[in-house]
């Protein structure tokens, strides 16, 4: 009796939750999945029996689609620059944070966390200000040390970066928190022990910390990357896309799509393009960690 | 910590509790309904207020929806892909085509020529709002609202370049603006909002220009569009319009950077309230004529949704909706201007200056063309029209290019 | 451990990093307190010239105040049932071996690799096909589990010595009163991120609620935030007010739940 317990524990324990997800992700997944071999629009959507089934059409006019192929381009750019940049910041702000529990110290852990609860209005309104190219912030600060204008988002390549710039800012905070929770979680003997065999700072930090926060890590740049690839907020508040879709990412396009334009259809096959670069890198990370072990 | 356990146990249970009652409360449903009607935004809010009249009068009683406007199109997809929606809904002007190749609105054709909903005729109202509610030969809304753009300009400055009446003409426009954009680097002549479609519409329109549906995308050969987008392109081309971001439409109205821009009557207000030390130092007038004046006509529709079983008493609400009296009593309440004629012999709009202004706008718009496309063209021509100013491309490749990108979407 | 300037130049460091990173959550705050034209006057001004309450009032005399809330309420209480159950899918991943394991983990993180948007309209017609729509259960019950804190639970509760559990295991405790009395106490900080994610996020649930509700009873917060807006009309300080508002209690249940984060893993009575 208590052997079958044990032997069905575990599925009483993920069951509530993987029927959930079940029943309201995977099936919902599912369906857009049928969706992406068909020319559903707004008449498909009222009328099923309007919509038909046209195979692979939808992903071939996708990859001769100019807007699409730079959408990836564009998310790639996002990714490659973002997601190094935001995690080695969070990462060296929760160290900083980890030097003292002073009341100060937990004062400053509130501020890093503050712009990812800083309403997104809020945020497109002042970041418009900070990066209005003839009177913005930034624009009057770089004239005091004689630099000239910088078009913030006015030019398609600067563009691209003032939006990284802007969402490695929003997103510190959650990050940030989760490597101060593993940071207090490593026991403080690890690093006694580690006194008493006299190594320095560095040896410290790299033979006791890092491997000790590498789930936290594996945890962090996995979902950093499944977050960065669907790029959307920034660009959708900031510049719709523009100027010259140079800012216009797989995700943004994706939904100008589906929701402006109505072609589900096509909509969905781009998601799945997505889908398959996301699960394609998230798998190599799995499988690297694998043998890491 | 033990706590936290129980409290977890407990809240477990409460949550399958109210699951049950949840669903349990639902499958009740009372004989009395009430009338479901969807209105957008703000004005949707003050909506649920005003049909209190209503109420008091038919004896039905009504349940007003405010769904914000960012994402009203997407409420209504989901109630067209569900099959069901309220009795009535509010719909923006173009949408009217979208929606409806998809048959979400109910055939109205038959009910606005019955004597029974006097106030639905068409004749009521303004032909550019009734022809928006028209698509392939069926009445699929009646008109509640009419929005249209004139032209703001500063009475002080324009009558520095010479135009105390503001300019008439496109010609002495630019004149003005060429000469007020002189006033220093950081001033401008004009003021362009380049997320909006409706200006370069409105200058084709302007021009002479007009969509012909049958025509397709050669409307767009034509040279008289050409010319307006030209006419568009100079403003940014000759530095009297700002083509980067700048100061916010109100505060560089009110400080003179930009003299005069185009936009519609909420704007009156909004200026009055936010900028009152420009009292008497602005006003309003038509837009600039080319060969026309011409200006759109936007706003929004009252439909009923196909599915609805409340027809009559639907068409009772958008019937007193569509009253000359209430059209009236909700341009006091909302701001908005009536689509109704009648409703414009009242003092109220008839002796405030700057609303006759719109008055005499109204009579000189066009409508945008009923397609469930025009939307994706609109936002087609935005690109262009960058593709122009930002991108350096000429406008006769530039237009070249964007037919051909309309024959795609009208082949789709 | 560390020299007392030590601490010194890090906090002087962070306070400048602070000060940068802070300047934009400030300006919201402050501009709640500005006129509408001031709020978006370029240059912008960092103190109101005016100060004015007029935005605040504003708020709560438009607002349907105590519906939205309550709602939000209630979002915000399933969501932590939510964290429960993700808490336990997490443990159940982290610590069991079964079959088809490594596949169900992926298909759980399957479900974070589409937009959102993508998926809308197929839930859509789920909930209402089980003819949950205009209810609170069709709002809550789709975003209850969340692959994300799921991952992450599960990744901290690996950390936990599996000599522990087995020790308890010997002792003869159960499954549950593992799961209960010994792992949850043990996880407190990482339960603590969750809690404020999970209130986060209920708390600023928006776009969901405004499809599923057919009656604005059901309206959050956030939604009713969103119907201030004319069609034209931006009226900026008062969004700014009301996302101020909205904030109030994050910053509160952040200060709370904060303080587990730095208390670490329990690791007494490890043997």
């Amino acid at each position: 009796m208590s052997r079958l317990i044990f032997k069905i524990s575990p599925f009483i324990f993920i069951g509530p939750a993987i029927l959930l997800l079940f029943i309201f992700s995977i099936i919902p997944i599912v369906m857009s999945l049928i969706i992406s071999f068909t020319d559903m629009d707004l008449v498909g959507l009222a009328n099923w029996s309007k919509v038909s089934f046209i195979g692979f059409d939808n992903f071939g006019r996708l990859f001769n689609d100019p807007i699409f192929l730079k959408s990836i381009v564009n998310t790639l750019m996002y990714v490659g620059i973002g997601v190094p940049i935001v995690i080695c910041l969070s990462l060296g702000i929760a160290l900083l944070l980890n030097y003292s529990t002073s009341a100060l110290f937990s004062g400053f852990r509130a501020i890093y966390y503050m712009p990812s609860i800083t309403n997104i209005v809020a945020v497109a309104i002042i970041w418009g200000f900070l990066y209005n190219q003839e009177y913005g912030l930034f624009n009057y600060l770089l004239s005091l040390i004689d630099i000239e204008k910088v078009p913030w988002l006015e030019d398609p390549f600067v563009a691209k970066l003032s939006l990284i710039l802007l969402a490695v800012w929003k997103g510190i905070g959650v990050d940030m928190i989760i490597f101060l929770a593993a940071l207090q979680s490593i026991p403080k003997m690890y690093y006694e022990a580690a006194d008493i065999d006299g190594a320095n700072r560095w040896q410290k930090f790299k033979y006791v910390t890092l491997p000790s926060l590498s789930f936290a890590i594996f945890f962090v740049v996995v979902t950093k990357l499944i977050g960065w690839l669907q790029f959307f907020e920034e660009p959708f508040v900031m510049t719709g896309g523009g100027p010259l879709d140079g800012t216009v990412s797989m995700a943004l396009f994706i939904y100008q799509e589906g929701f402006e334009y109505s072609r589900f259809g096509y909509a969905s096959a781009a998601s799945f393009v997505l889908f398959a670069v996301i699960i394609g890198i998230t798998l190599v990370q799995f499988t690297l960690r694998k043998s890491d072990k | 910590m033990k706590k936290i356990k129980w409290i977890m146990i407990a809240s477990l249970l409460v949550c399958f509790a109210f699951i049950m009652t949840a669903c349990g409360s639902n499958s009740a449903s009372s004989s009395e309904e009430p009338l479901k009607i969807w209105a957008m935004g703000a004005e949707g809010q003050k909506l649920k207020e005003f049909a209190k009249n209503f109420e008091e009068e038919h004896g039905i009683k009504t349940d007003v929806l405010a769904v914000p406007w960012g994402d009203a199109h997407d409420k209504i997809l989901t109630a067209v892909a569900a099959g069901e929606g309220p009795d009535v809904l509010q719909i923006g002007n173009t949408w009217v085509a979208e929606f409806g190749e998809a048959g979400t609105f109910l055939d109205l054709t038959e009910y606005v020529e019955s004597e029974e909903y006097p106030n639905l005729n068409q004749d009521n109202f303004f032909p550019s709002s009734t022809q928006t509610t028209v698509y392939n030969d069926k009445v699929l809304a009646v008109p509640y609202i009419i929005d249209t753009r004139v032209l703001f300009y500063r009475t002080d400055l324009l009558e520095q370049a010479g135009y105390p009446d503001g300019p008439a003409t496109w010609d002495e426009t630019l004149d003005a603006a060429r000469t007020l954009a002189a006033r220093g680097p950081d001033k401008n002549g004009f003021e362009i909002d380049q997320g909006s479609h409706h200006i370069p519409m409105m200058f084709a329109w302007e021009h002479g220009w007009d969509y012909d549906i049958s025509k397709g995308a050669e409307n767009f050969a034509d040279p008289k569009f050409k010319q307006a987008m030209e006419l568009y392109h100079q403003l940014f081309d000759e530095d009297l319009a700002q083509l980067e971001a700048g100061k916010e439409t109100v505060q560089a109205f009110a400080d003179g950077t930009n003299p005069m821009f185009i936009s519609g009557p909420y704007m009156v207000n909004t200026i009055k309230e936010q900028a009152p030390e420009i009292e008497g130092k602005w006003n309003v007038k038509v837009m600039p004529k080319a060969e026309t004046s011409n200006s759109i006509a936007g706003g929004s529709h009252f439909s009923v949704f196909h599915s609805s079983e409340r027809v009559e008493d639907a068409l009772t609400f958008i019937n007193y909706m569509a009253d000359p009296e209430t059209q009236v009593e909700w341009y006091k309440e909302a701001f908005t201007l009536p689509t109704v004629k009648a409703a414009w012999e009242d003092p109220a709009l008839k002796n405030d200056p700057m609303i006759k202004v719109f008055g005499e706008q109204i009579e000189m718009t066009k409508a945008f063309p009923v397609m469930a496309e025009y939307e994706f063209m609109a936002k087609e021509l935005l690109k262009t029209l960058e593709q122009i100013n930002r991108g350096g491309k000429s406008v006769d490749e530039a237009l070249a290019e964007y037919q051909k990108e309309v024959e795609k979407i009208l082949s789709e | 451990m560390s020299k007392k300037w030590e601490v010194s130049v890090v906090g002087i460091i962070l306070a400048l990093g602070g000060l940068i990173t802070s300047i934009p959550f400030i300006w919201m705050i402050l501009s709640s307190f500005k006129t509408e034209r001031e709020a978006l006057s370029v240059p912008p001004t960092l103190i109101p010239n005016n100060v004015t309450l007029q935005n605040y009032i504003d708020l709560f005399n438009k607002l349907d105040f105590d519906i939205y809330l309550y709602n939000t309420m209630i979002i915000v209480f399933f969501s932590m049932i939510g964290l429960l159950l993700n808490t336990m899918a997490g443990y159940g991943f982290a610590i069991y071996r079964f079959r088809y394991k490594e596949i169900l983990f992926l298909l759980v993180l399957a479900t974070l690799m589409i937009p959102n948007q993508v998926t809308m309209i197929p839930t859509y017609l789920l909930v209402n096909t089980m003819g949950l729509t205009n209810t609170m259960t069709g709002i809550v019950l789709p975003g209850l589990i969340s692959a994300y804190s799921l991952f992450l639970i599960r990744q901290f509760m690996a950390t936990i010595p599996m000599d522990l559990i087995e020790a308890a295991r010997l002792d003869g405790a159960n499954e549950f009163r593992i799961f209960f009395n010994l792992i949850l106490p043990l996880s407190k900080p990482i339960i603590s991120i969750q809690m404020i994610f999970a209130f986060i996020g209920a708390w600023n649930s928006f776009l969901w609620p405004l499809i599923i509700a057919n009656d604005d009873k059901l309206y959050t917060l956030s939604v009713g935030m969103s119907l201030l807006k004319g069609q034209y009309s931006t009226s900026f300080a008062l969004q700014m007010a009301g996302a101020t508002f909205m904030v109030i209690p994050i910053l509160i249940i952040f200060t709370i739940f904060q303080r587990n984060i730095v208390q670490g893993f329990n690791m007494t009575g490890i043997k």
